[in-house]
């Protein structure tokens, strides 16, 4: 599914020119469940932007699904986003203007589809998080897990093929923490592809491969014991 | 979509109430304003729009030449009018007009109403609507009187037969009412509350041959033109008519020609007997600032919308993850100003209802909103619509091209070229502002200045009443016991106000001059107490005799008048007018009429001791004597004289202040202007200060665990804001001094600017800043610095 050669990435501040991203070759298959850590700086977020079509590479080849992604303009970014990706963050990013209900129904908004349609999928994916209750609710009126559930429904509503999901615990207890990394499975186990940037060991070992990231490379892969979700 | 858009533009604005009201306010403030102005335009640029035939009819001024320049007058010769329509086949209509006030009276109810003398064409051209009576033949018998309903009311109360009743007019002809017109709106350039027919124009019986001549300028005419005629074809035939008909050796001879009634209020104004304009540049100056108002607000609210740009950068990563693109978001941000600024006129439409009532009373009109006319109501949209997206689509474009990756990580707060066109926005506002509040100071400094002007003779105590019934007849008796009364120090008769220009002539000579034929003379016929009562002091030789008889052939003259004869004293020498010779037996000091604004050579003056055709009383009050007294007083006294008239008067000091009425409105609205420019750039500063303290909590944390106080915090913040401010006074100073300068070059007698009132208006501008700066700056230096740290 995820086609990754040669990566760079750099960023440019009127002197300094830093190097994030320096040679990484990585694949991803249909229905993996990847997990990259690595210290702070090391280029992990960066990775995840590219892979999430939030930003081009610098230099080298990013193919997804069948498309390479490397060149594209940010308009034809967003065209291949749709539908295909659905993003979790550490922070949440909920619109605080947005209920419960609008958060989750936005991307099928953007993807044209029409109200009942958007009702019935909305409501389908609340009631999987168990938040349905609080549909008409808005984010700072949740509690941290609460607003993350409302995260991934956000995520998942448009059955994307790829969840990427940036440090999606690091602002959770670990009661809220451990729910949210069932859920991923869960959606893992339904066939989601999901690319995971994390701090957390107990986190990294719910993903099939740990990918370490130091200084912009790839410097371990490994391989886990799929766990089965804890309950 | 649109509906998300809506929902999401009014629960942030919810959400963030403080941003969302200064935007609104300022905003409504702006739309307000240029409305106002708009209406104000429209009603100017409507003058005399009321009259169908606008197209076709034109005012026909005269070009005269003094002294090898051409001046331009309304007045005419009285032929005029006829022999235009005799001879020129193109005039369909013509009519010759003399304005004036006349007491009318029904039994005891008596007004006093400004009206025309017209002849019968006048109906026709003006398309006047006939409520009673009709247009045709109304004006056909001498004793006829055409009313307005305003008029009609006010003299017959309620009754609304009135045609065929009889009135009297000036207590003693009597005229029967043959027509009642609907009244004109406020802004004709002439209005009037009746007409009678011209030959009517002195009332009486008198002999009225002058009016026929060719020599006596003194009437307005009139002319309609057939629909198609070669406008420059008529034009030339009426300026060859004068000519025609008098004298060529005359030196040059007047011309008449044709004037538009529709330029008749905007470009009215002559130099060498050309147009150059006229209100028109004054409309286009105060719509020009109107714009500049809206621009102002419109600044404010992008720059409010920017500075709140680090709450929406997080909302606008979402979306764009979530797959909107950047046209989206642009149109969702399009569409928030768009929503704010329809909130914004929605205020501004309660803010007009309250505001017009004020505003008419300041420019003196009776503007209505008619929110259902399409004009208006369109004119509102546009207006709306126009700030919206001027307003919207910086932040738009700036807030959409977020990139999701940075902001959503949270650093996506250097917004380098974003905080630059911020201070670059809160700059021009400023120098805009400044540039408001010095050309007020210097507005006010110019009207103050001219006010004190020495007008050369006594003005502060000085009362003057128009002349009606037998008060020319009855002037000693009534002199002797205004003066008996003891609250009156002199009383006087003239043909003429003292501020006005009045009757004027040229082709006198004089001993000791050279040209003389060519010198424009002004002549006043006087009481021999005029100079005492007026104060205008003699300089050499004597006032004139109580016996009148003695000065048949005296004159008194004006200082400028003696010295076009030469340099040693004007005392015995003589001036010949009209084949007679006048003998100089005193000079007074020159006094300003006419242009309060001139250079202060006022043209010659020459005075005689007669005062038949007076029109003026004018009474001195004794200083020590209390003005309420007196004037009750002098209205008793001239009641007892003259009971069918109602006492109306003037204090001479009154009407030279209203000389300033244009003036007074320009510099009443740059006030206006100023605080309403300065009012809006503080809210923008305002809220620009409150974004950069948040902005800046964790360095204000950082320093004030390092030691800094708050003193040093508020100083910290203040300085960047106040270098802003003394840029923008840098940026408002050539650009005030050059407007002023350009506004005071129409005056001759003016003030040189002085670097006071820059110095005044930087002190206000950065006082009013620092007000603003400090409190935001002292709310964000107080916070405790644990707080502000553990933020991130």
């Amino acid at each position: 599914m995820i086609q990754i050669t040669d990566l760079k990435k750099s960023f440019r501040t009127e002197e300094v020119e830093t190097l994030a991203l320096n040679g990484v070759n990585l694949k991803v298959e249909e229905g993996e469940f990847v997990a990259i850590m690595g210290p702070s700086g090391c280029g992990k977020s960066t990775l995840l932007n590219i892979i999430g079509m939030l930003d081009n590479p610098t230099e080298g080849s990013y193919n997804f699904a069948g498309h390479e992604v490397g060149g594209l303009k940010e308009s034809q970014r967003t065209q291949l986003r749709k539908g295909n990706l659905g993003f979790v963050f550490q922070s949440f990013n909920l619109i605080d203007e947005l209920t419960v209900f609008e958060n989750v129904e936005l991307p099928l908004i953007y993807l044209k589809m029409n109200k009942a349609e958007r009702k019935e999928k909305v409501m389908k994916v609340l009631e999987r998080m168990k938040i349905a209750h609080r549909e008409k609710h808005f984010p700072q009126q949740l509690s941290g897990g609460q607003q993350q559930r409302v995260a991934i429904a956000r995520a998942v509503v448009t059955n994307p093929k790829l969840i990427l999901a940036d440090e999606p615990t690091g602002n959770l207890d670990s009661k809220n923490g451990i729910e949210v990394m069932n859920l991923l499975t869960e959606l893992n186990q339904e066939g989601t592809t999901i690319v995971m940037v994390t701090h957390s060991d107990r986190d990294s070992h719910y993903a099939h491969r740990v990918i370490n990231l130091f200084d912009g490379q790839i410097v371990t892969e490994s391989q886990n014991k799929p766990m089965k979700a804890m309950v | 979509m649109f509906r998300n858009y809506i929902k999401i533009a009014f629960r942030s604005l919810w959400k963030n109430k403080g941003y969302s009201a200064l935007n609104i306010f300022g905003l409504a403030i702006g739309i307000t304003c240029a409305s106002l102005i708009l209406l104000w335009v429209e009603d100017e640029v409507n003058y005399d729009s009321v009259f169908p035939k606008q197209d076709l009819v034109y005012i026909v001024p005269t070009n005269q030449t003094f002294e090898g320049e051409v001046y331009t007058f309304y007045s005419t010769p009285g032929p005029l009018a006829k022999d235009l329509k005799d001879e020129i086949p193109e005039v369909t209509k013509s009519s010759t007009t003399w304005g004036g006030e006349i007491l009318l009276s029904d039994g005891e109810n008596g007004i006093n109403r400004y009206g025309r003398y017209v002849s019968p064409d006048f109906l026709d051209i003006f398309s006047l609507n006939f409520l009673e009576g009709e247009l045709k033949g109304a004006l056909a018998r001498p004793d006829g009187i055409i009313l307005t309903q305003e008029t009609a009311a006010a003299l017959f109360g309620s009754d609304k037969k009135v045609l065929s009743r009889v009135i009297k007019v000036n207590d003693e002809y009597s005229f029967t009412v043959t027509g009642v017109v609907e009244d004109l709106p406020n802004n004709v350039t002439f209005g009037f509350n009746w007409l009678l027919p011209f030959e009517r124009f002195q009332l009486g019986e008198e002999d009225m041959s002058w009016t026929e001549e060719y020599g006596n300028n003194f009437a307005d005419t009139f002319v309609e033109i057939a629909p198609n005629s070669n406008f420059k074809e008529v034009d030339n035939k009426v300026r060859a008519i004068i000519a025609s008909k008098m004298d060529s050796d005359n030196g040059i001879p007047n011309e008449a020609f044709l004037h538009s009634i529709k330029d008749w209020h905007l470009r009215s104004d002559f130099r060498g007997g050309k147009k150059v304009g006229g209100q028109i540049t004054f409309v286009r100056l105060v719509a020009f600032i109107a714009l500049i108002i809206l621009l102002i607000a419109c600044i404010n609210f992008m720059n409010l919308s920017t500075a709140r740009s680090g709450k929406r950068a997080n909302e606008v990563g979402v979306r764009k993850v979530l797959g909107s693109s950047k046209k989206l978001l642009v149109s969702q941000f399009m569409m928030e100003a768009l929503i704010m600024a329809g909130i914004s006129a929605l205020l501004s439409i309660v803010l007009l209802l309250v505001l017009l009532p004020l505003f008419n009373t300041l420019v003196e009109k009776q503007i209505e909103l008619r929110l259902l006319e399409p004009v208006h109501i369109f004119s509102l949209l546009s207006i709306t619509l126009v700030s919206g997206l001027l307003a919207g689509w910086y932040p738009a474009l700036y807030l959409s091209s977020f990139r999701p990756g940075q902001v959503l990580k949270g650093n996506g707060k250097n917004q380098g070229s974003a905080t630059i066109i911020r201070k670059g926005l809160v700059v021009t506002q400023f120098a805009a502002s400044i540039v408001f509040i010095i050309s007020s100071i210097i507005i006010y400094q110019q009207i103050q200045h001219v006010r004190a002007r020495d007008v050369g003779y006594k003005k502060e105590n000085l009362v003057n009443v128009s002349v009606s019934g037998n008060m020319v007849d009855k002037f000693y008796p009534i002199k002797e016991d205004l003066m008996a009364s003891g609250a009156v120090e002199n009383v006087a008769l003239t043909n003429s106000y003292m501020l006005s220009s009045g009757n004027n002539g040229s082709g006198l000579s004089w001993q000791g001059g050279v040209n003389t034929e060519d010198v424009l003379v002004r002549f006043r016929y006087v009481s021999p107490s005029f100079f005492n009562t007026v104060g205008l002091d003699m300089v050499e030789g004597h006032g004139f005799n109580e016996d009148r008889a003695v000065d048949s052939t005296n004159v008194i003259i004006t200082q400028s008048f003696a010295d076009l004869m030469g340099d040693k004293s004007a005392l015995g020498k003589t001036i010949m007018r009209n084949d007679i010779n006048y003998n100089v037996i005193g000079v007074v000091k020159d006094y300003l009429y006419g242009d309060m604004y001139g250079n202060g050579k006022t043209g010659p003056v020459m005075f005689y001791n007669n005062y038949d055709g007076a029109n003026a009383m004018y009474i001195n009050i004794r200083p020590e004597s209390s003005r309420t007294e007196a004037l009750a007083m002098i209205e008793e006294i001239l009641k007892e004289y003259n009971p069918a008239f109602p006492f109306e008067y003037r204090f001479e000091n009154d009407m030279f202040n209203s000389r300033f009425r244009n003036e007074e409105l320009i510099g009443e609205l740059s006030k206006i202007f100023s605080l309403l420019a300065i009012i809006i750039s503080c809210m923008g500063l305002l809220g620009l200060a409150a974004f950069t303290a948040e902005q800046r909590r964790k360095e204000i944390g950082v320093r004030k665990v390092l030691g800094s106080s708050i003193t040093g915090i508020v100083g910290l913040l203040s300085k960047d804001f106040m270098r802003l401010v003394f840029m923008a006074i840098v940026i408002a100073i050539p650009i005030a001094w050059f407007f002023m300068q350009n506004w005071l070059e129409s005056y001759a007698y003016r003030i040189s600017i002085n670097a006071w009132a820059f110095v005044i208006a930087g002190a206000i501008a950065i006082i009013i800043a620092l007000l603003t700066i400090c409190f935001q700056a002292i709310n964000a230096a107080r916070v405790n610095p644990v707080k502000s740290l553990r933020s991130e």
